[in-house]
């Protein structure tokens, strides 16, 4: 038994230590904003933060997770300002990519409010966008960057540094 | 329906102007919907509606609020379809924009035909959908012109309003007091005046609006097939045999899985369609157990014949083809080539290649396969249902009327989705089981099903006089064909009507270059055709064929002498058939000589460094029956040390017609161009023993956010037919690239994806 806080409120799951998280928290926990893409830690879709660190969550075990903070595209609940960026510059394509991307630029914006465009290409570059939306997601980063002195924080006890 | 009347379904399709219309109100809503062609007379619209006497793709309801649902059966993959096909009704029905609603429904052959592909949908949809909007304004304006007492012609219809002086009257107050029972004839339909692009208020260049279905996908809420879920399903994940074809099961050893909690044993499939052979599935109760499970079963093989098939062996098949003329199908031929050679005081000679590669949508396949109420409920997400329905219904034995396929979003599409081969496993599993099943593919078994753009290879040969002038050019090209295994009812005949030719893998080849002399071949290549099925990939031939053809045209311009850019313009002059034609190609090629000459005015002033260079290159996808007129043109420097190619800028000047959702079009334009460079420079994916050889992210590197150059879009203003945007931007740019290439260090590089080992290698030569 393994227990843990998701999007703010504490679960068990009996799952197999070494299962990926991403499958704890689509089917048995039925959070399906979260996406898997690939598997293997390279494309993003299926992140999610752990304490506040963007966590690539189908390559973390659910073990790994005992104890630990999970936040998933669900517990932005529609108010963060990337989301009304990502919709005032019309990102999304297909949108399976999306919920990582968003997830991914929330650590970014979290410590570092007023990126450079070189910081955001660092920051966002091992998230993969086959629709190719890159230059919306761009943007749109940079609108939620200055449009909000403000944002909402996910986890108000995150810390650390991105993963 | 069977695949003998596929065509006859599509032309259907396309003239959904010859289907009747109705406007019927039933209990609290005004329903609008398509007909057959010709009406059963005996009922009225209102009987026709009620009885569901109606075979649309497309209909509409308005309640008595005046909100509008618009039920479209187009797949949802990032292209915002529904939103455009809205605003092109309302604009006409004069409704509120902001009532304006769009539901996907789920697929029934009941639907009629049903494809997204092709970039089709708006040039499909644009008239009749005007025109269904004019009928429906014409019913409300008439039912309200009754209910204020004045006559019809001192009304107009504003915004959800009919009007007449300062009495007006609100959609939804005459949906709930109005009788409205009208039919519209094929003819009468057709005949409805629509609006000219200028008096377009919702649609147009200068239409600044948003998509309808982005909001649930920045949420998560969004319902993609992966998401779904029905009670009592085992998931499943298959076991990928060694060869796409003629493999079969001789063994399964699976005593190490049994020791898995949640594991509930394996399947071999038999599959009466013969979409797949050689298949296993292995069932649990969750996913990550059939994942482990699937590392755990054993399973031995016989191999398919294709077993040891490398590229080099598709390639050196593909030279062979093209090198013979008694090879394949001649589908262009102009003047006469023969005589052109013959006279030639001299030729030059290329042959052209592109690497194997793959559509890495982001959503691996996954569907669920339930028997339900004596019928088959399919969960995923396809773009073509009705090329799918039948091989569904075929593998599971029943009447397509028995097969319903249930519509979600779609995690990237670009053509993977078209034929829905990976629902077979999925019902053959849960036939065999008993019970509803998930499959579910992790990306290697995705990437290894995946349906292939097909490695090619074109040989071009151009004729010259003493005097270098350009007399003609022939160009023969070969690859694995995606129509020829998917839908040969599509096969199109050869220029003397003998033979067969998949237009989609020919198509741009038929250029609108004015030449006097023009020959063009086009090959199956039968070693990539028995490997694996060819796949259409975003853009389709046109991505390779075009990289060849843009190149070469580079190349002769340099023999003979000329500025590529004003040997283009030249040839460029709209005469003969390339005058284009009414509705789909007005202006033919003059449209596309006026975006390169835009283009050439906007990059006449760009700086470029050491070793930089601008390449440029036109397009007209996807087909010369609907072509989108593009030019494009690439920054780019080069490292000659490393042989790194960086793409500093791109732009691109389009001309597509009616530009019915300018920002949509910017989005496909950018995601186009970007796919584009992507299959440019990163993208291959060679073939090893009968498979592709890299099966994951890890290995196979599309572009990512640090790869993005500049792009420079412009959307020409124009009074023409809308044509589709989805796909044309991705065939400009590698031939733009390898073009800037030659004009920054002088190597013409003829294989795609361009490498650096390609540019230092041909440095060194
Ligand atoms: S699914 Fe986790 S990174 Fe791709
Ligand atoms: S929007 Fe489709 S993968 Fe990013």
């Amino acid at each position: 038994m393994i227990e843990f806080t998701l999007n703010g409120k504490k679960v068990q799951t009996d799952a197999a230590s070494d299962t990926p998280l991403v499958w704890v928290i689509r089917d048995e926990f039925g959070l399906k904003g979260t996406k898997f893409g690939c598997g293997v830690a390279m494309c993003g879709a299926c992140t999610v933060h752990i304490d506040g660190n963007a966590i690539r969550s189908c390559s973390y075990p659910v073990s790994l997770a005992k104890g630990k903070n999970v936040n998933t595209i669900e517990s932005l609940n529609n108010e963060h300002p990337l989301q009304s960026a990502w919709v005032e510059e019309q990102v999304p394509q297909c949108g399976y990519c999306q919920s990582g991307q968003i997830m991914q630029a929330a650590t970014l914006l979290d410590r570092n409010p007023n990126p450079s465009d070189q910081d955001i290409v660092n920051h966002m570059s091992a998230n993969y966008c086959r629709c190719m939306a890159y230059a919306r997601i761009k943007k749109a980063i940079k609108r939620a960057a200055t449009s909000s002195v403000q944002y909402f924080d996910p986890n108000a006890s995150s810390e650390g540094e991105n993963a | 329906m069977s695949m003998k009347n596929i065509s006859q379904e599509k032309k259907d399709m396309i003239n959904l102007s010859r289907r009747s219309f109705m406007v019927g109100s039933m209990k609290t809503s005004l329903f609008m919907a398509f007909g057959a062609a010709a009406i059963p007379s005996l009922l009225s619209a209102k009987e026709s509606i009620e009885t569901k006497q109606f075979s649309p793709n497309i209909w509409f309801e308005m309640d008595t609020d005046g909100n509008v649902i618009v039920n479209i059966a187009k797949a949802e993959m990032g292209q915002h379809i529904g939103t455009p096909i809205a605003r092109i009704l309302a604009d006409e029905l004069e409704c509120d924009w902001d009532k304006v609603s769009i539901v996907h429904v789920d697929t029934d052959p009941k639907w009629g035909y049903m494809v997204t592909g092709g970039s089709w949908s708006i040039f499909h949809t644009y008239k009749p959908m005007s025109q269904a909007g004019a009928a429906g304004r014409m019913v409300l304006i008439d039912a309200g012109a009754k209910l204020l007492g004045v006559p019809a012609n001192s009304c107009k219809a504003e915004k959800g309003f009919v009007i007449s002086g300062n009495k007006k009257i609100s959609y939804g107050d005459i949906v709930a007091n109005g009788n409205v029972d009208k039919t519209f004839s094929a003819d009468e339909l057709a005949e409805l005046p629509i609006k000219p692009g200028k008096k377009r208020h919702l649609i147009g260049v200068n239409a600044d609006y948003k998509a309808l279905d982005i909001p649930p996908k920045t949420n998560g809420t969004a319902v993609y097939g992966i998401d779904v879920e029905v009670e009592n399903m085992l998931y499943a994940r298959p076991i990928l045999p060694p060869t796409r074809y003629g493999s079969a099961v001789t063994n399964v050893d699976d005593s190490k899985a049994k020791s898995l909690p949640g594991y509930k044993g394996y399947k071999v499939l038999t599959d009466p369609s013969g979409t797949i052979e050689g298949w296993v599935t292995v069932l649990a109760t969750d996913y990550p157990t059939a994942i482990k499970a699937v590392d755990m079963v054993k399973v031995s093989y016989n191999a398919g014949k294709t077993a040891n098939v490398s590229e080099a062996d598709i390639q050196k098949e593909g030279e062979r083809i093209v090198r013979d003329r008694k090879e394949g199908t001649v589908f262009v031929d102009e003047g006469n080539i023969e005589l052109a050679q013959s006279k030639a005081a001299q030729t030059i000679e290329a042959l052209y290649t592109t690497a194997t590669a793959n559509h890495f949508q982001l959503e691996p396949l996954n569907a669920i396969a339930e028997f339900k109420g004596g019928k088959w409920h399919i969960h995923t997400g396809n773009q073509w249902q009705s090329l799918t329905l039948p091989t569904v219904a075929k593998a599971a034995e029943v009447p397509e009327s028995d097969v319903i396929l249930h519509q979600y979003y779609l995690g990237g599409g670009f053509g993977r989705r078209l034929y829905g081969d990976w629902i077979v496993p999925a019902l053959l599993t849960a036939k065999a089981a008993g019970q509803p099943v998930k499959l579910v593919f992790m990306r290697p078994d995705d990437t290894l099903f995946d349906q292939p753009r097909s490695a090619s290879t074109s040989l071009f040969n151009a004729s010259f006089d003493e005097n270098n002038q350009f007399l003609g050019m022939e160009h023969a090209l070969a690859a694995g064909w995606p129509t020829l295994k998917m839908a040969p009812g599509f096969l199109a005949p050869g220029v003397s009507g003998e033979g067969k030719v998949d237009m989609f893998s020919a198509s741009g080849a038929d250029h609108w270059y004015t030449m006097s002399h023009h020959r063009a071949r086009a090959v199956n290549n039968k070693v990539a055709q028995d490997t694996f099925t060819p796949g259409w990939l975003r853009s389709v031939g046109q991505g390779w064929i075009v990289w060849g053809l843009e190149s070469f045209i580079d190349e002769v311009a340099m023999k003979a002498n000329k500025d590529p850019v004003d040997f283009r313009l030249a040839m460029l002059d709209g005469k003969g058939k390339q005058g284009g034609k009414a509705p789909e190609s007005v202006g033919g090629a003059t449209r596309l000589a006026n975006t390169l000459d835009i283009l050439k005015k906007k990059t006449a002033n760009v700086k470029l460094g050491a070793d930089e260079g601008i390449g440029y290159s036109v397009s007209a996808g996807q087909e010369r029956t609907m072509p989108a007129w593009l030019a494009t043109a690439a920054h780019v420097h080069v490292n000659k040390r490393t042989g790194k190619i960086t793409v500093k800028k791109l732009w691109v000047v389009s001309d597509a017609g009616i530009v019915i959702h300018p920002d949509g079009a910017i989005a496909q334009l950018e995601g186009s161009l970007l796919w584009g460079l992507s299959l440019a420079l990163f993208e291959h994916n060679e073939v090893k023993n009968g498979q592709v050889s890299k099966t994951n992210l890890h290995t196979y590197l599309p572009l990512r956010m640090n790869d993005v150059p500049e792009m420079d879009i412009e959307l020409v203003e124009s009074e023409e037919f809308p044509v589709g945007l989805g796909e044309p931007g991705v065939i400009g740019v590698a031939p733009a690239i390898g073009n800037a290439v030659y004009q920054a260090i002088g190597v013409r590089l003829r294989h795609l994806p361009m490498l650096a080992q390609h540019v230092t290698a041909a440095l060194k030569a």
